[in-house]
């Protein structure tokens, strides 16, 4: 069984963030790591390796030359070989874009699993793994809290309202994973040495068959204006009360705002 | 040789502050208040191949340089003094079996301590033979292949908790202690030996220090490290390279104590503005910060020495570990002071890292030994060092 | 039409998802805007019998994917072909199932992405949209890229629009057009499970009252079902909670968890890191008590009481009680 899984490399939560002038993301020389929720999908992966279920995890990733520090911090919790995707044409790409090439990648790659975290910490998007799913006509098997392959089928379980269901299909699927699958392992010092000989391999858009025209200059959607949110009123504060007078503040707060 | 540490030093740091921010600090408080041995930060440091450093990979270790066992060491301590205890006395104890060691008694030992699944202690010190270590009174008598051992030892870090142990003794009473010592490795489930009590401490509480006694406790000769009579030099080639981590240990110890204040500086206010923009406080922070940097590089020049192995190491990690434990005291002190009176109370952690600052300046060599070292190097390098010194 | 406005109506139980409603009221307000209508696009159990009442929400049209209660995933096929028949936008709602659809659509049909939105309005027309990004701190406005094809898939926020009360048309309803065979309707529900707890599900709730690590187990939150009883609400947990196991994961709003949009949050002990922000923000009123003045959530509350939950929430109940009573028991 073979399963890629798919990181992305972020900006440190608290790293000073912002739009260049052309009104993209700055991402270069800010401090970067593994979207935190990719790192519980490279912790399923991995528990499927331990367990003997899977015989080989890949990373794989799509961003600048940068992004292969987040591949050799992969490879540091385990896992075999990674791929970047990394091309200047991609400079820019939103998730239509992201999608495209990494189903172009996956399509080569040919995994039984494509694994992704829910969402990415920074532009908040999740329609990468269901977009990879449907250009590659995969099925689609979302916000698991655990993965299990058996017998040519996955399956994930998930949440719903008022319980958990087992939901499964066919191999090969795309699928994701939620935060409740378990805290990601460490890497471990053997680890971090190892995962300097593993293989990482680099792959521009000629590698995929894809030309620049072909993604549409890299993006569907443009962002044409930047502002700062809108002041908020100030946050009302009670304190230093005893609590029966705070209770008749606020329940007079609600009978104003008519929520009693 | 240079000691700029590399884009993979810089790696292992940030590793091991991650795991020592996430998994350590926290812990930190309550390992000092109920000064219990943590055992679960053992097997985590044991998990990350963090306590094979100091092994060669044929052992499962993973023979990082000195440098960068340097920084791992220092990284723990930051968070927590009496963890970083865990990989400075791992290879504390291994020492004598690196330097003296056959392949045999390597093989038989060094795989379970690369791995962490055993830990090893130093058993030197005495109740009367601290800093005079010559006068140690412990026998190990030869009985056919094997040694008999009498006696007792104080002061030892994880002597309680050891699977092993690296201990000294008295083999030839008439010779004197320093060519009559010999040194050997003891394993702790020994019939006739013992940990039954450890102290009671004003800091690095969490670590056990034992009380040793070996009552007719036999030992393999096989177990013996070099020749008889090799004893006190295995101890002070072990305690030349073994400082450092205690240098760095302090050095850490100051980092936190220096980020601790500066964190505390920068929120609180007094007077209508933060502590931090009293140029009364920057002074003292500037302080801090330039004399823990100093510590800092000379440790560093120290450990590119160690594996340069220049002839007189011994002035390079005495010097480190005399101003690195002075510093760590003063900036610990400063520290408190800063946080003024919540620097004093345990609800913040500078009153614990003065109080954990202060065995720098004892163990393994006090500073006025350290001092003695350096003055000697001094004397012989200009040549007019005594007879027989 | 090219003009049109779809948008997901998610159906469970034979009930219409709030999400649905406000999704269609959103719709009808940019179908007037560009001149076309709002399409429904129904789907889940309950969908082929409640399509036609989305007209009182403004839906002029309603198009049923499917009425069995399967992964919204597989009613992908019919929504792509429904979608292909052209418009300007499809508005989809950012929750989990939402996403899911809205993904397979840009991915079936290549379409340009935005979202989640907090606001839309067509503009030279074409859909523009507003989404806060960089964790709050930047709103970006953006619009499909020169020549981009059409329709403009468009995550939406809870609480965006507003169901509109009282309307009383009813929507044309039409089954979707032929779905081809794709992969994407291989997924099935192999087994389900129901919570040994009777567990309300949060989405759908106006009034919550969640507790997080300050509530201290399990039995802290004795106090937060009174006051969620006495407002007539429902208990929900921050991750911590549900992490230390002191309530079900059900329970969880989060970025991992359930995102609400309750009209009033009222959230204990809790101390308002982002991934728990992202699963509330869009509550109308929020109120948070807290015993660390410097709380994270003290920032975006409304209303901020500093103290001891195990004081103040039980006198807030009490209060309420006594209001409640004393009005005659209404409210």
């Amino acid at each position: 069984m073979k399963i890629v899984v798919c990181i992305k490399q972020v900006p440190a939560t608290g790293a000073d963030k912002r739009y260049t002038d052309e009104m993209r993301l700055d991402r270069v020389g800010v401090e970067a790591i593994i979207n935190p929720l990719d790192e519980y999908a490279i912790e399923q992966a991995l528990r499927l390796l331990d367990a003997g279920t899977a015989d080989s995890v890949t990373y794989l990733s799509m961003g600048p030359d940068q992004a292969s520090e987040a591949l050799r911090r992969a490879l540091a919790m385990g896992g075999h070989d990674a791929v970047l995707i990394t091309d200047t044409a991609l400079a820019g790409a939103d998730e239509w874009t992201t999608a495209k090439v990494l189903a172009a990648a996956l399509d080569k790659l040919a995994p039984d699993v494509a694994l992704m975290g829910m969402a990415s910490d920074d532009a908040r998007g999740s329609l990468v793994p269901g977009a990879v799913a449907a250009m590659r006509d995969v099925p689609l098997l979302s916000y698991g809290s655990e993965l299990t392959l058996a017998d040519g089928e996955a399956r994930v379980r998930r949440l719903s309202a008022t319980g958990f269901d087992w939901i499964a299909a066919p191999l090969p699927v795309v699928a994701t994973v939620t935060d409740q699958v378990g805290e990601p392992r460490y890497a471990s010092l053997k680890g971090i040495m190892a995962a300097k000989r593993k293989p990482l391999e680099t792959w521009s858009l000629s590698d995929l068959d894809l030309s620049p025209d072909s993604l549409h200059g890299a993006a569907l959607t443009m962002v044409t204006a930047t502002r700062a949110p809108e002041e908020k009123p100030p946050t009302e504060r009670i304190e230093n009360v005893p609590a029966p007078e705070a209770a008749v503040k606020i329940a007079d707060w609600l009978e104003q705002r008519k929520l009693i | 040789m240079t000691y700029l540490p590399t884009s993979d030093h810089d790696e292992l740091r940030a590793v091991v502050r991650e795991l020592a921010e996430e998994r350590i600090a926290p812990r930190a408080a309550e390992i000092d208040e109920k000064a219990e041995f943590p055992e679960d930060l053992r097997q985590l440091l044991a998990q990350q191949d963090l306590l094979g450093t100091c092994f060669d990979e044929r052992y499962g270790g993973t023979a990082l340089d000195t440098l960068a066992q340097t920084i791992l060491v220092e990284e723990i301590a930051r968070a927590d003094a009496t963890t970083s205890l865990i990989p400075i006395v791992q290879k504390l104890g291994a020492l004598p079996i690196i330097l003296a060691g056959t392949d045999e008694q390597k093989d038989r030992y060094f795989p379970r301590l690369a791995s962490g699944e055993w830990l090893i202690a130093f058993g030197l010190t005495e109740a009367a033979a601290g800093s005079d270590v010559a006068s140690n009174r412990m026998r190990a008598v030869r009985d056919g292949d094997e040694y008999v051992f009498n006696g007792s030892k104080r002061f030892i870090t994880h002597g309680s908790v050891a699977n092993v142990l690296t201990v000294f003794a008295i083999t030839d009473a008439e010779a004197g202690g320093r060519k009559g010592m010999s040194a050997f490795i003891v394993e702790a489930d020994s019939p006739g030996f013992a940990a039954p009590r450890v102290e009671h401490k004003m800091g690095i509480r969490g670590s056990p220090t034992a009380e040793l006694t070996f009552d007719d406790v036999r030992v393999p000769a096989a177990n013996r490290l070099g020749e008889e009579g090799e004893g006190f030099k295995i101890a002070m080639e072990t305690l030349d390279r073994s400082r450092l981590g205690i240098a760095a240990q302090a050095v850490g110890i100051a980092q936190g104590a220096i980020d601790a204040a500066v964190s505390y500086a920068a929120d609180r206010q007094q007077f209508g503005q933060r502590v931090a923009d009293f140029q009364g406080i920057q002074w003292m922070l500037a302080d801090m910060a330039s004399q823990t940097e100093a510590a800092r590089q000379l440790t560093y020049a120290a450990a590119a020495r160690v594996d340069a192995d220049v002839p007189d190491l011994p002035y390079w990690t005495s010097s480190a570990k005399l101003v690195a434990g002075d510093t760590a005291m003063r900036v610990t002190t400063d520290a408190v002071q800063v946080l003024g009176g919540y620097g004093y109370i345990t609800e913040y952690p500078v009153e614990r890292m003065m109080r954990d600052a202060k065995i720098t300046q004892l163990y393994e060599g006090t500073q006025q030994i350290q001092r003695l070292i350096v003055a000697r190097q001094l004397l012989q390098r200009a040549g007019v060092a005594k007879r027989g010194s | 039409m090219s003009n049109d406005i779809l948008f997901l109506a998610e159906f469970s139980a034979g009930k219409a998802a709030r999400s649905a409603l406000e999704l269609a009221t959103g719709a009808a307000e940019l179908a007037s805007q560009s001149g076309g209508s709002a399409v429904a696009l129904a789907y889940g159990a309950g969908a082929a019998s409640g399509a036609a009442a989305l007209g009182a929400h403004g839906a002029a049209r309603a198009i049923v994917l499917g009425d069995e209660d399967q992964p919204a995933i597989t009613y992908a096929p019919a929504a792509v072909a429904a979608a292909r028949d052209g418009g300007l936008a499809v508005l989809a709602p950012a929750t989990p199932n939402g996403r899911d659809l809205a993904a397979a659509l840009v991915g079936s049909l290549d379409l340009p992405a935005f979202g989640p939105v907090r606001a839309a309005r067509v503009v030279d027309g074409v859909l523009e949209s507003e989404q806060a990004t960089l964790q709050g701190s930047v709103i970006t406005t953006a619009r499909p890229a020169e020549g981009a094809p059409s329709p403009s898939v468009v995550l939406v926020l809870a609480n965006t629009f507003t169901p509109a009360e009282g309307g009383s048309g009813s929507a044309e309803v039409s089954q979707a057009p032929e779905a081809g065979e794709s992969a994407l309707s291989r997924a099935a529900v192999a087994e389900r499970h129901e919570a040994d707890a009777k567990v309300v599900n949060l989405e759908e709730a106006t009034v919550i009252v969640a507790g997080g690590r300050g509530v201290g187990g399990e039995d802290g939150f004795g106090p937060l079902r009174e006051l969620a009883e006495a407002l007539g609400g429902a208990v929900g947990a921050s991750r911590a909670a549900a992490d230390a196991g002191w309530i079900p994961y059900q329970l969880q709003i989060g970025q991992t968890g359930k995102v609400v949009k309750p009209s009033l949050y009222i959230g204990a002990g809790i101390s308002g890191a982002i991934q728990h922000r992202v699963g509330m923000q869009t509550a109308e009123h929020v109120i948070a008590v807290n015993r660390d003045p410097d709380a994270p959530i003290g920032e975006f509350a409304d209303l901020f009481v500093v103290g001891d939950l195990f004081q103040i929430i039980p006198a807030l109940t009490e209060e309420i009680r006594r209001r409640k009573t004393a009005s005659g028991g209404q409210g």
